[in-house]
């Protein structure tokens, strides 16, 4: 008799179950209808959560520095074109900006030629490139100060570095606080950000091209130059953008590693900020380097035949 | 409600977009953080002492993050109160959260300058000290040293005094040197560093030429000198436990640190380090408690900077951070500590008085220039 009951109940609960499901079904159902007869509804429903969230957290902010931006001393201030003109008409800033930008250029460079190697070392002559990539991107999971504590105690007098150096019979160099500690530095934290798109395009590019190339007579040197270079562009370019825009507004890495001699724009702004309190000048600072950021990634754009093509480049 | 033919519930135009608008601004409410803009209960309500009906929790932003780490379970046990702790390398991180009508912070130990700051814009609550039993346990040099009371009110209760001494390795030095001039001094080139601070190290450079720190009247002069120094420096120190890693790893012989971190490598550390103020003088200022307006636990706050006042509260405070307490702790000092501790009668000490926006900005001006160099 139990049982019986138990099995009329358990059937009731399924049929409740069926139910529940079939409503839900048929109100999707209709949902889909709604949106399939109402496509700038759809279009808006689909784009406006990731449009929203950019206004909210990018537009709104950068609008807001914008306005902060021409302020005199503090936030609410009289307008003003002061900072502007103080920041544009001064020696010392361009100076610095000077400095970042052929700083950055070095950071770059180094990266690129480092981490395209690398890429095209993992995805040419490995099958462990799972394995070789996760420990590319490994240094991420670690905080970004304590990475550059560890440079420290690496490139410091006595440190790690020059004790190994000393311990082969070779002259310590005493790397930190200079600028090839600087570099050093760098590198190390934005090379991941390089060896993905690297990674990505060369996985896309065809090997047979590479073998067409040979089987016509060209060298290893021309090779790349006329088929893995122009073939992998777009992905070279994402890297170079990547790590060449974060460079540009760093202030960490040549404030523990740089010494006297290595003032990047982004230590700038940040004393206007944190120190010095004239929000509006760091503002207008960061807005003419914003500028300057916009204008070199459109610069990458035209160069690389469309940045965000993520296909191979023609070769 | 229009029901479809068999008793579902319609979409229509305009219910989607008034929930789609309902959903966006409960969205936008939860990332931005609305809610409540703390209690209504304020400080000076209080007229007897202890205040009544403690909340049960506590959310400090405390920089003295060892003090801070001890202080939440001392304290949580003694009054039953959770107590949280968010430690900061910057005011400004605090300070931001005040600009932005603050429901979170109960309590921050800030810096003088940014309690002035904070009165000005109105984001502190006034205090009670005089039905606080412990007000009377901070030693008069320290309440006349800070700017903290105005018009009559009082909006903070101090917390240390800091010093920004010459810190020296005490090895290197037969005693400790008598002028800020040992850091232009050739023979020690490559061995000393400076503090990445513009007001901290151009105060130092008008100390040197021998003018007023806080109103200097010969910018060139500062500038021509620290930039004079730059090749006789290891590095520009910008991170506190940098510029203690300096001493503790005799990378650097002299420069500027803070009496705080100067006792936490010695004693901690065990670097051969001291600390003196030169006799062109030496800056000094003061961390005070405060009560953000906005805190949801303004009783529970108060409490506790009462609390953190007792003698052996600010003891402890010595002992874990090495900052001179804005209580009289001798009694409580070993004899290593209270000479540590202790700063002679003549050492002229100038209190770092907010600069005015012309200093300032000056002083900015210059310290990039330098850097720049």
């Amino acid at each position: 008799m139990a049982g019986r009951s138990d099995a009329t109940g358990e059937s009731a609960a399924t049929g409740r179950v069926d139910a529940l499901v079939e409503s839900a079904g048929g109100r999707l159902d209709d949902l889909a209808a709604y949106f399939r007869e109402r496509p700038r509804l759809r279009t808006l429903a689909v784009a406006g959560p990731p449009y929203a969230t950019l206004v909210l957290f990018f537009a709104v902010p950068l609008l807001a520095m914008l306005v902060v931006s021409f302020q005199t001393g503090s936030i609410g201030g009289p307008w003003t074109l002061s900072n502007y003109a103080e920041f544009l008409g001064s020696e010392i800033y361009l100076t610095v900006v000077w400095r970042t930008l052929l700083v950055s250029l070095q950071v770059t460079a180094i990266v690129s030629i480092v981490g395209y190697a690398l890429a095209y070392s993992i995805v040419r002559f490995s099958r462990r490139t799972t394995l070789l990539l996760l420990l590319v991107i490994l240094p991420f999971w670690t905080s970004y100060i304590i990475r550059m504590y560890a440079w420290i105690n690496i490139l410091q007098s006595d440190g790690v570095l020059d004790s190994t150096l000393n311990a082969v019979g070779l002259p310590a160099l005493g790397l930190l606080y200079s600028g090839p500690a600087v570099l050093i530095g760098f590198t190390y934290v934005w090379l991941p950000l390089a060896v993905l798109p690297f990674y990505a395009s060369l996985t896309n590019m065809d090997p047979d091209l590479i073998e067409a190339s040979k089987d016509l007579g060209a060298g290893p040197v021309r090779t790349f130059a006329s088929v893995t270079l122009p073939t992998t562009i777009n992905g070279v370019v994402t890297g170079v953008v990547l790590v060449f825009i974060p460079t540009f507004g760093s202030f960490i890495t040549p404030r523990l590693l740089g010494g006297t001699n290595n003032i990047m724009i982004g230590m700038v702004i940040e004393n206007q900020f944190k120190s010095a309190f004239n929000w509006p000048f760091g503002a207008a600072i960061g807005m003419v380097i914003s500028v300057v950021v916009v204008a070199l990634l459109v610069l990458g754009t035209r160069l690389g035949g469309g940045l965000f093509d993520t296909g191979g480049g023609e070769a | 409600m229009r029901e479809f033919d068999d008793g579902r519930p319609t979409v229509n135009r305009r219910r989607f977009v008034q929930g789609a608008t309902a959903a966006g601004i409960t969205a936008a409410a939860g990332c931005l953080g609305g809610g409540g803009s703390g209690s209504d209960r304020a400080p000076m309500d209080v007229e007897e002492w202890p205040p009544e009906d403690l909340e049960s929790n506590l959310n400090m932003w405390n920089w003295y993050d060892s003090w801070a780490d001890w202080a939440i379970d001392a304290f949580g046990d003694e009054f039953d109160v959770q107590v949280s702790n968010t430690g900061f390398s910057s005011p400004d991180q605090w300070y931001s959260q005040l600009e932005a009508d603050n429901s979170e912070i109960d309590n921050v130990a800030a810096t003088t300058n940014w309690v002035e700051r904070s009165i000005e814009n109105d984001y502190l609550h006034e205090l009670p000290v005089d039905v606080m039993p412990n007000w009377e346990n901070i030693s008069d040099r320290i309440k006349e040293a800070s700017s903290f009371q105005q018009d009559g009110s009082v909006y903070a209760v101090p917390e240390a005094l800091v010093l920004y001494p010459l810190t020296y390795n005490d090895e290197y030095f037969d005693e400790a040197p008598g002028s800020w001039g040992v850091l232009w001094d050739d023979e020690h080139e490559g061995d000393l560093c400076m503090w990445d601070n513009a007001t901290v190290s151009c105060q130092i450079a008008a100390m040197y030429t021998g003018q007023d720190p806080i109103q200097p009247d010969d910018f060139d002069e500062i500038q021509e000198v620290l930039v004079q120094q730059k090749p006789l420096l290891q590095t520009y120190w910008g991170d506190y436990q940098q510029g203690m890693s300096l001493f503790v790893n005799e990378d650097v012989v002299a420069g500027p640190l803070t009496m705080g971190r100067t006792y936490s490598a010695r004693f901690q550390e065990g670097a051969p380090v001291h600390y003196t103020a030169p006799d062109e003088g030496a800056m000094y200022t003061s961390d005070l408690f405060v009560i953000p307006k906005g805190s949801p636990n303004p009783m529970a706050s108060l409490q506790f900077t009462n609390w953190a006042s007792e003698t052996e509260n600010a003891a402890k405070l010595f002992e874990t951070m090495g900052y001179q307490p804005a209580v009289d702790i001798s009694d409580e000092l070993s004899e290593e500590d209270a000479e540590f501790t202790n700063w002679p009668d003549d050492w002229n000490l100038v209190f770092s008085e907010t600069l005015s926006d012309e200093v300032r900005s000056r002083y900015d001006e210059i310290w990039t220039a330098v850097k720049a160099a």
